[in-house]
């Protein structure tokens, strides 16, 4: 699986994009991330052990809010990419 | 009713005379201001049907209450007259300090009329008003024209000017302020430019007062609190500007590529993403006339071939160059964008119809012969090229200086013009996020993205999260969203503070700088007022429901690949059920009950 | 003169530019007093345990936001004309400064006012006591900075007075780039560097 951080998440991750093993949901990869990049990466993610507001996370270009959210499956060729809520136009 | 200066200036440039009227205060009360009450004066004074480059076509510059003022990014001003790329209403807004200077010397707005036998820049400190000789700035770029302007006015004075853009009547040329600031999409420049209109300078030193100070200063405090303290408007804004929406919507699968052929994801997008743009070439963040956001780039490109030091590129600007033409190259995108600064035209146009031209050289449309080079898709130093020779209307600039439609119509295809109502689309793909194709079919000054942006929910979930591929609601949300943006605009501030505030905040400021008294009800009301007006001036001018359309490429070829794959714009459903919405005929035209409610003669 | 005399291309130069711009008029014809004042100005600072204005033009974007809140606190209006403060925008050097009153510790406006209407208030802010002041504008032109004006709408003298003790531009300033801080002596070194570097800036021009 294909993980790739977008914006300031690429300060706590330190890196754009790894490949990681194969995670059943959503939240277990998200978990095994937090373990890995620590607690300024996981407050980013988790408010109160659900997904904070300020993060959007896809899963091949799909918003999990319209999937399963943090229990959206995931395949071993899925790409999911993380982003802070950010705005323009 | 405080907030205006109540004072609006009539410059007749055919018989050299400039008066002094009151500001309509009914007027002002139901159309609030800028675009809203510039538009309304247009309308009762030009006869839709005029050309756009005719004696008769007015130019209106128009603030807002809350220009000026403490709110929140009050720097805007709106430009208004009949639009030469679409000829439908025109009307576009830019930030920077020229609009509060223009409320400081005393005025709310500009009506120009008529055109100058020659050259003409007008002259504004406070009282003192005149038309003066332009000749030795005819030809200067914006730059120059406004180095010139200040010298010959003062360290204090606000310029905004054409480029050579709007001089050669380029049909998408901007008017230009404080430099890198535009009033951008549809051509304004250019009716600029056939007045023979070079600039505006302004000094002023008035007071701008509002009706309840106490109150008007408490809310503008919260407002900027809640900016502040917003993810995006106090951090990703600030820190990577616009063009952070690159990787956001590339990942999506909404990233239009190669002049929307591709699906939906440009594989290069990293490197021309605000992350990149941030990384290499950001100098410093930068804000217009009271914002606390500050979203500007200034951005340096040290050295090699695109060498240069401007501002932008902003995401649409960045995308139109960068991705639509499937140039990789950051360094080229931000040259071509401070090329259109310099020269005054749209780099969104820009962009697409060099894209454009780039899908009709490599389908044998186009030659090298016609061209004067090739043009293939990654051409860096072709974006660069050909915008340059735009902007001066050289060799086939000159032709694509029509912008996209005109310019693939005229080599009888124009199904590859990306365009709806002669405007080009910008950096968002309706068959992806189908509530933005929906607002591209029925925005009123053609494609646009600022009249009402349904990105905001679809893909960034504020203030709520829809899903991109769905319609249910589409409709609604958008016209809740096209009569709200209406309001922001007319108010005189910056559509971005609304990631941060939202009607009642708004609302709130209107009154206490006004003293009007409206319920936020009777404020988004106004809102959709100014959007039927608008609709209207359309309908008068010739727009029927036919144009409310969107490219075939949109609603018949299925997005070839990436997240968003087999899908096209549901445009039928989602534009019956917004008529409705609106209370508009099947014909999309207001029917009499909606004009009755909403007060419009 | 002036402008011409700074051959680098630092942030230095248009910090060197924007003091200039301010002061030009005055420059040329005060020379004399305002080497003196600036050499006084950044000399004599001591150590008091209040608040300071402290200015980064390294974060200020510009907005002006400052100018706004200033004239409003003051009048109850918008008029960027009537501020105490002045955000000077150098676009080519992409930076502006935000200048408004530094309540120097020995002021030249107060030494020079013939009726004694400058005085220092509990928050060692330099204030003109308007029922006093008899309007002859001395001050303007003893001041090293330009940081005085007069208001010919309410005709009396604009100076920064530190809000009484609130500053209403560091209150809003969106950036960073005016803060009331602490006079820690780390805040005062930073504030007297400051002060330093116009000192350098100006004897520049001089030479």
């Amino acid at each position: 699986m294909k993980v790739k951080y977008f914006a300031y998440i690429r300060n706590y991750t330190g890196t754009k994009e790894i490949e990681i093993d194969h995670c059943y949901t959503l939240k277990e990869l998200l978990l095994k991330l937090c373990e890995k990049y620590g607690a300024k990466f996981r407050n980013k993610i988790f408010e109160n052990n659900s997904l904070s507001d300020e993060i959007i996370i896809l899963v091949n270009g799909r918003n999990i809010v319209h999937l399963q959210g943090l229990e959206t499956l995931l395949n071993p060729e899925d790409e999911i990419s993380i982003f802070p809520v950010v705005a323009g136009g | 009713m405080l907030g205006y200066t109540g004072t609006l200036l009539r410059v007749n440039l055919t018989d050299n005379t400039i008066k002094k009227e009151p500001l309509n205060l009914e007027d002002a009360k139901n159309y609030i201001g800028a675009r809203g009450l510039g538009t309304r004066y247009f309308m009762k004074e030009v006869d839709p049907k005029v050309e756009p480059f005719s004696p008769d076509n007015k130019l209106i510059f128009m603030t807002g209450p809350l220009t000026g003022t403490l709110a929140t990014s009050s720097g805007r001003y709106e430009v208004i007259a009949k639009a030469p790329l679409t000829g439908t209403i025109g009307a576009s807004n830019s930030g920077g300090h020229f609009g509060p200077e223009l409320k400081y010397a005393g005025y709310d707005g500009i009506i120009f009329e008529g055109k100058s036998e020659k050259p003409v820049y007008l002259y504004i400190n406070d009282d003192e008003v005149e038309l003066r000789d332009a000749a030795h700035l005819w030809g200067k770029n914006v730059f120059e024209t406004t180095d010139m302007l200040i010298e010959e006015a003062g360290e204090d004075a606000k310029v905004a000017c054409i480029g050579p853009g709007g001089e050669k009547l380029v049909l998408f040329a901007t008017v230009m302020n404080d430099r890198h600031r535009a009033a951008g999409r549809s051509g304004l420049g250019a009716v600029m430019g056939s007045k023979n209109l070079k600039a505006i300078v302004v000094k002023g030193s008035k007071s701008v007062e509002v009706a309840k100070p106490k109150e008007f200063l408490e809310i503008c405090k919260k407002s900027r609190d809640m900016l502040k303290n917003h993810p995006v408007t106090g951090e990703g804004l600030p820190t990577y500007g616009t063009q952070i929406l690159v990787n956001i919507l590339n990942q999506s699968g909404g990233l239009p590529t190669r002049n929307w052929r591709d699906g939906g994801v440009f594989e290069y997008a990293d490197e021309t993403s605000g992350e990149t743009l941030t990384e290499k070439y950001l100098v410093r963040n930068k804000g217009c006339f009271g914002c606390n956001i500050g979203c500007g780039r200034v951005t340096r490109i040290a050295e090699g071939k695109f060498k240069s030091f401007g501002e932008g590129p902003e995401y649409e600007a960045g995308w139109a160059f960068g991705a639509d033409c499937g140039v990789r190259n950051l360094e080229a995108i931000s040259k071509a964008n401070f090329i259109c600064n310099e020269l005054g035209i749209d780099p969104i146009t820009m962009g697409a119809t060099i894209a454009c031209a780039m899908e009709m050289y490599e389908k044998g449309i186009l030659t090298s012969k016609e061209l004067g080079r090739d043009l293939p898709f990654g051409d860096d130093e072709g974006i660069v090229e050909f915008t340059r020779m735009t902007g001066l209307r050289e060799g086939f600039g000159d032709i694509m200086a029509m912008g996209s439609y005109r310019m693939a119509e005229h080599y009888g295809h124009p199904e590859l013009s990306m365009t709806v109502k002669k405007q080009e689309m910008p950096a968002y793909d309706g068959r992806c996020l189908q509530g933005m194709g929906l607002e591209y079919a029925t925005s009123n000054r053609g494609a646009c993205h600022v009249r009402g942006y349904l990105t905001s929910p679809e893909i960034l979930g504020i203030p709520e999260k829809l899903d991109p591929f769905v319609t249910d609601e589409k409709a609604s949300w958008l016209k809740t969203f096209q009569d709200l943006t209406a309001v922001v605009d007319s108010a005189g501030i910056c559509l971005f503070t609304t990631f941060g505030i939202g009607l009642p905040e708004i609302s709130e400021m209107l009154r206490t700088a006004t003293g009007i008294d409206l319920t936020d009800e009777e404020i988004l009301q106004a809102g959709e007022r100014i959007w039927n007006l608008e609709k209207l001036f359309n309908l008068e001018a010739g727009f029927t429901k036919a144009d409310d359309k969107l490219p075939d490429r949109l609603l018949k070829e299925p997005m070839p690949s990436g997240p968003a794959k087999g899908l096209v714009t549901q445009l039928d459903t989602m534009l019956k059920e917004y008529y409705q919405i609106r209370g508009w005929d099947e014909e999309g035209v207001p029917t009499d009950e909606k004009l009755k409610i909403l007060a419009i003669e | 003169m002036g402008r011409n005399a700074h051959t680098c291309h630092c942030a230095k130069e248009s910090i060197c530019r924007a003091i200039i711009a301010k002061t030009d008029g005055l420059l040329l014809l005060n020379n004399k007093y305002i080497k003196k004042e600036v050499r006084l100005a950044s000399s004599g600072v001591q150590q008091i345990m209040s608040k300071v204005l402290m200015i980064a033009p390294e974060k200020c974007i510009g907005c002006r936001t400052c100018e706004l809140i200033c004239s409003f606190n003051r009048m109850e209006e918008f008029n960027p004309k009537q501020a105490a403060v002045t955000v000077l925008a150098y676009d080519e050097a992409a930076i502006s400064v935000p200048i408004m009153c530094m309540q120097c510790e020995d002021p030249s406006c107060m030494k020079v006012c013939p009726v004694g209407a400058i005085a220092r208030d509990e928050n060692n802010a330099v204030i003109i006591e308007d029922q006093r002041c008899i309007g002859c504008k001395m001050c303007i032109s003893a001041c090293p900075l330009g940081n005085i004006t007069f208001s010919s709408k309410e005709k009396k003298l604009i100076k920064c007075d530190l809000c009484g003790g609130n500053p209403q531009c560091a209150e809003l300033c969106p950036s960073g780039a005016i803060q009331y801080k602490e006079a820690t002596p780390a805040n005062l070194n930073k504030k007297m560097k400051i002060g330093e570097k116009f000192k350098d800036l100006f004897g520049e021009v001089y030479e």
